[in-house]
């Protein structure tokens, strides 16, 4: 059912994170031996390396893909406190066909770890959102989207945990949206995933929700693709797999208008939960249209989730 | 990969005494440099304001002596370095800021205990050591590029060795490889080996680092390794005997310090300048992730030092004002909280998936109690042994439930405009069918039996006859492969559309009734549709009479009332089931009425099908549950193509932001599948303003004027500022206003057909300029 092949991916270290660029024709990895790759699907098939630098002085936890229309642009975060924006240059091609990637930005806000590195979806403009392990969460926007080499930090927010990992909602018709999930180990800490949302009266970041339903540790959060839905789908990996909707209050009959104010009330159900890596779950990610659901655990398994009564179809 | 971890350190640290525990005090002033003494009992620390002696207990550490009194406290009281000789517990040894180096005698009488200050150092003194084994030798290194070697005892300097640059470290060969020899670290990022017999030249010399070296240290059991840090980030491991670098760890930060850990070989102690206050022990042999790490300092941490022959516990102090003492058991494992997976999927349900291998035997369910007796692999070997495998797991075609073919070939296929809204839903319900997506193939049907204009000539009757029963095929279809395998789309499905149809019946009665309340002739459909249904097949005959049948006009006139009532065809399905029995008798009336009015019984169905030309709020709101419905599902392709087809006139009320949402999910994810021609026609059909405005963005190219360079406001051939035409042909002189053509090479041109004739016979330029012209 699945074809698996095998890549030598030549990291001298872990791997922390794969990521697939838009149209999924591109990879990129990174490792906490401070390099990142690039891989691109060739004509036969197969993924070719075309591009490997280090990019850190400490390991690289994420890696992630801007939309195209701001160019091959690539966001990597890192043990070293920093996080940089990275892009390709066209046509300049070293040895063995090997693409040229230049630093355009760094970000060095941080004081600790930065832990997750995310662009904003493409309707929001050039943003990126960055959390680190001190718990602070910023958000940079280039406002020139032809010159990356200039972010501006927009906002920081405090969110009182240590942050491990951030992510976008993608909905247009919402204002935009932050889910982070902290790593903090104290299940007496109350809720692990904490929601934020852009005022835009007041220019700020505002905590409109905090999941009481997640008390565990948490190692990835990913947002579905929102497409048309009117509720908002999370999947949160931690000891299991759970899946969350958040439905905002306001109906379809009573549409919110974008800047209304008490738009941020939500109900919150969780929709599934798994526990069949029997281990911790690391990494998650959704498909194009947000019906499938793939999740990686300790146990060394993918396991892919579809449908309403999520099942296993794959291990 | 916690789990593995957490029972080998159980294993691991067990030759760790239980009394040790992570202690501190505070010396009240920030610490440059800390010593211990022979047998570890005691510590001094020395700071700018600070100098004093602690007695490590069990405990918590006692301050014994203060040494920074007496009646004129100057800078000989800052030390920026302190050394405690190992042969003679009451010798101190000092490096000041001033360029002094004092030595200590804790034994004197006094109240100030210093014994003698060398001042032959003219800038601040870097380092200071004691030899290991001669009890009176002390070696210096300094700002001013000089290590001196002291004889404590004659208080004299022995032997002064210059090197290059600014000296930040010296230290003392272990003396049982080598009596003699030391290493000083300079700015300039050599490190160098001097033998003390030698003065006059060094011995070996390396480049090590770019930047300054701040720290080196010999390696306590290969005589041969040297560790180096300095600016650069960088923790260098060189063989002194073959000058090769062996191992580099780049680190966050500037090294300020580092320090071999006892016993182990590969490890290494280190901190940093700045920005990092934790101490890291490193494996030189996975140099990319401490092995522990020790956060508790607050502020930058100035000096380590090992207890002797103990790789369990070591000292440390800071620039927050504190002294450490560290049990490796209270360590931080940062390995042990890092990701060792990474995944993520394509379009096509390519899912690339990195996991963190374990060579070793892991099996965490026979790892309980047993564990202990078992030889079980050290934490260090399962730490350097760590690396990751990258797996592509493509998706096998056939696997139809994980697939985004359905999504490009629909996108396709779907026809959209250009055929009468019978003729689109219809292809478009066999795209979806042959897809297997019988849902929404069934959905198209349903807005074709809703909105079809043309059911009042026969044979499109027929096919909506023909679409019903493929649809009941489709049913049955579906029937069958609920059973094979319980698909929760099909099952859902089911239940929505029965559903609806419920819904609409309900809905049908109460306007039925609200009708005969407003005492309108309007209940007869159910029953009328009855009687079509009775009378179909028996027409089936009258195919041919039915389209030759030209329609009174009469027939059409007494029908406008009826405007707004429901679809009977919603409730096709159950239109047997309906109880309307309050009015048939009412309703049967009517209907005789019109049979004797309309004297055929193909009539009725003419009239039937008139009032399906009418908009119909009745089922509009069932057409938006539906659209929202897919919607909800993420299948964003469905209501955006059937409000395309649906077009202006029988379009359904959605709020405009719900559709120019969807539009823009819907052209988003066909740029994703690089389907760009179907997306632009999509942004080119849609209705929406916000949405056909995307393809009227940078259309324009504005013309620059070739002679004064302005931009051309009005037209393509005259400049409004220099009043002259340009673009003028070659051959004729007047101005071009259509297509131009223009050699590249000379840039003259004119009209086309001028240019086409002239080059015909001619290959030279007609502007006379005797450029050969290419014309092709």
């Amino acid at each position: 059912m699945f074809v698996t092949r095998h890549i030598p991916a030549e990291h001298k270290d872990l791997i922390h994170d794969v990521s697939y660029d838009f149209h999924g024709n591109r990879m990129a990895t990174c490792s906490s031996d401070q390099t990142v790759k690039v891989w691109d699907l060739g004509e036969d098939g197969q993924w070719n390396c075309t591009a490997s630098w280090r990019t850190h002085s400490g390991s690289v936890w994420r890696v992630t893909w801007a939309h195209p229309e701001f160019g091959q642009v690539i966001a990597t975060c890192s043990f070293d406190r920093t996080a940089a924006v990275w892009e390709e240059i066209i046509g300049e091609y070293g040895k063995g066909n090997q693409s040229n990637w230049v630093k355009r930005s760094s970000l060095v806000d941080s004081r600790t770890s930065v832990t997750d590195v995310k662009f904003a979806p493409k309707h929001l403009g050039l943003q990126l959102a960055t959390c680190s392990a001190d718990g602070t969460v910023r958000i940079y926007e280039a406002p020139d989207v032809m010159n990356l080499s200039q972010w501006s930090l927009q906002n920081d927010i405090q969110t009182k945990l240590s942050c491990s990992c951030l992510s976008w909602n993608m909905s247009r018709m919402h204002p935009p949206m932050i889910a982070v999930g902290s790593d903090d180990a104290s299940p007496s800490g109350g809720g692990k995933v904490q929601i934020y949302e852009y005022n835009d009266k007041t220019r700020k970041w505002v905590k409109v929700e905090t999941i009481n339903i997640v008390t565990d540790p948490v190692h990835d959060i990913a947002f579905a693709p929102n497409l048309g839905r009117s509720y908002h789908l999370l999947a949160v990996a931690s000891k299991d797999l759970k899946v969350i909707s958040l439905t905002p209050l306001s109906t379809r009959d009573a549409p919110l208008a974008a800047n209304q104010v008490n738009s941020n009330k939500f109900t919150i159900k969780r929709v599934a939960e798994f526990t069949d890596h029997e281990s911790e779950v690391w990494r998650i990610c959704w498909n194009v249209i947000g019906t499938v659901l793939a999740s990686s655990g300790d146990d060394g398994c993918v396991r892919l989730w579809k449908g309403k009564p999520f099942t296993i179809t794959s291990k | 990969m916690s789990m593995m971890h957490n029972v080998s350190r159980a294993v691991h640290d067990r030759v760790n005494p239980a009394v040790v525990k992570t202690m501190y005090c505070n010396c009240e002033g920030a610490v440059n440099a800390l010593a211990i003494n022979r047998d570890s009992s005691l510590a001094v620390v020395a700071g700018r304001n600070v100098f004093k002696i602690f007695g490590i207990e069990d405990e918590r550490f006692e301050e014994k002596m203060n040494l920074r009194v007496g009646r004129n406290v100057n800078l000989n009281f800052s030390a920026s370095d302190v050394t405690w000789n190992q042969n003679d517990d009451n010798i101190l040894a000092s490096a000041a800021t001033n360029g002094s180096v004092v030595v200590w005698d804790i034994n004197r009488t006094t109240k100030s205990k210093q014994d003698y200050v060398f001042t032959d150092h003219n800038r601040t003194v870097n380092r200071v050591r004691f030899h290991e084994n001669e009890v009176n030798l002390l070696l210096s290194g300094s700002q001013d590029g000089s290590m001196k070697l002291f004889d404590v005892r004659k208080r004299t300097v022995t032997t002064t060795f210059v090197s290059g640059s600014s000296v930040r470290d010296v230290q003392f060969c272990p003396s049982v490889f080598s009596y003699f020899h030391f290493a000083a670290a300079d700015e300039n990022g050599n490190i160098q080996i001097w033998d003390m017999r030698q003065p006059d030249r060094v011995q070996k010399q390396i480049t090590a680092h770019s930047g300054p070296v701040f720290s080196i240290d010999w390696h306590p059991e290969d005589r041969n390794w040297i560790g180096t840090a300095g600016r650069d980030k960088s923790i260098k491991v060189w063989d002194l005997q073959r000058n090769k670098l062996l191992y580099t760890i780049h680190t966050v930060a500037s090294v300020m310090r580092i320090r071999w850990r006892p016993q182990r070989r590969y490890h290494i102690a280190s901190s940093s300048l700045l920005v990092d206050f934790s101490i890291n022990i490193w494996n030189i042999q996975r140099p990319y992730i401490p092995f522990a790490s020790f956060e508790e300092h607050k502020d930058v941490t100035t000096d380590i030092v090992w207890k002797k022959e103990d790789p369990h516990m070591f000292y440390s102090c800071s620039k927050d004002c504190t002294l450490y003492q560290h049990v490796f058991k209270d360590a931080k494992r940062p390995a042990d909280h890092v990701t060792p997976s990474g995944i993520d999927m394509n379009l096509d349900y390519t899912v690339s998936h990195a996991h963190g291998e374990r060579t070793l035997s892991t099996d965490k369910h026979s790892s309980g109690k047993l564990s202990i007796f078992h030889k079980k692999p050290s934490r260090s070997d399962h730490f350097t042994q760590a690396y990751s495998t990258l797996h592509v797991h493509n998706c096998n075609k056939h696997e139809t439930s994980l697939s985004m073919d359905w999504f490009r070939d629909s996108a396709q296929r779907y026809l959209l405009k250009g055929f009468s809204l019978d003729k689109l839903c219809e292809q478009n319900a066999q795209v979806a069918e042959s897809q297997g997506r019988y849902q929404v193939a069934q959905s198209w049907r349903m807005l074709m039996v809703l909105y079809s204009q043309s059911l009042y000539t026969a044979p499109q009757f027929r096919t909506l006859s023909m679409g019903s029963n493929s649809s009941e095929k489709t049913d049955a279809d579906k029937g069958k492969k609920d059973a094979q395998k319980s698909d929760h789309q099909d099952s859902g499905n089911n239940e929505i559309t029965s559903g609806s149809d419920d819904d609409s019946d309900k809905e049908i009665i109460k306007e039925n009734l609200s009708s005969i309340a407003r005492g309108q002739p309007s209940t007869e459909w159910d029953i009328l549709f009855d009687q079509d249904q009775l009378t179909y097949d028996s027409l089936g005959d009258f195919d041919k009479g039915l389209q030759e049948l030209t329609l009174p006009n009469e027939a059409f006139v007494p029908r406008h009332e009826i405007k707004e009532h429901p679809n009977p065809l919603d409730s096709m399905p159950n239109g047997h089931d309906s109880p309307t029995s309050a009015n048939e008798s009412e309703g049967n009336m009517q209907n005789l009425q019109h049979s004797s009015r309309s004297n055929v019984d193909e009539e009725v169905l003419v009239t039937f099908s008139n009032d399906m030309n009418v908009p119909n709020l009745g089922f509009s709101n069932h057409v938006v549950d539906m659209l929202y419905f897919y919607a909800e599902q993420g299948d964003v392709q469905t209501p955006v193509c059937m409000l395309l087809v649906l077009g202006q006139k029988n379009r359904p009320q959605i709020d405009i932001a719900t559709q120019e949402n969807w539009f823009m999910s819907y052209i988003d994810l066909l740029g994703r599948f690089k389907l760009w021609t179907i997306s632009n026609d999509v942004i080119k059909m849609s209705y929406l303003p916000q949405i056909s405005m995307m393809n009227q963005q940078s259309t324009r190219i504005p013309l620059h004027c070739s002679t004064c360079n302005k931009v051309l406001s009005r037209v393509g051939w005259l400049c409004d500022r220099c009043k002259t035409v340009i673009n003028t042909c070659a051959l004729c002189h007047h101005p071009v206003k259509g297509q131009y053509l223009w050699c590249q090479g000379c840039s003259h041109g004119g009209h086309l057909q001028h240019m086409s004739d002239w080059f015909s016979s001619r290959k030279f330029c007609p502007a006379g300029c005797g450029h050969m012209c290419e014309f092709t």
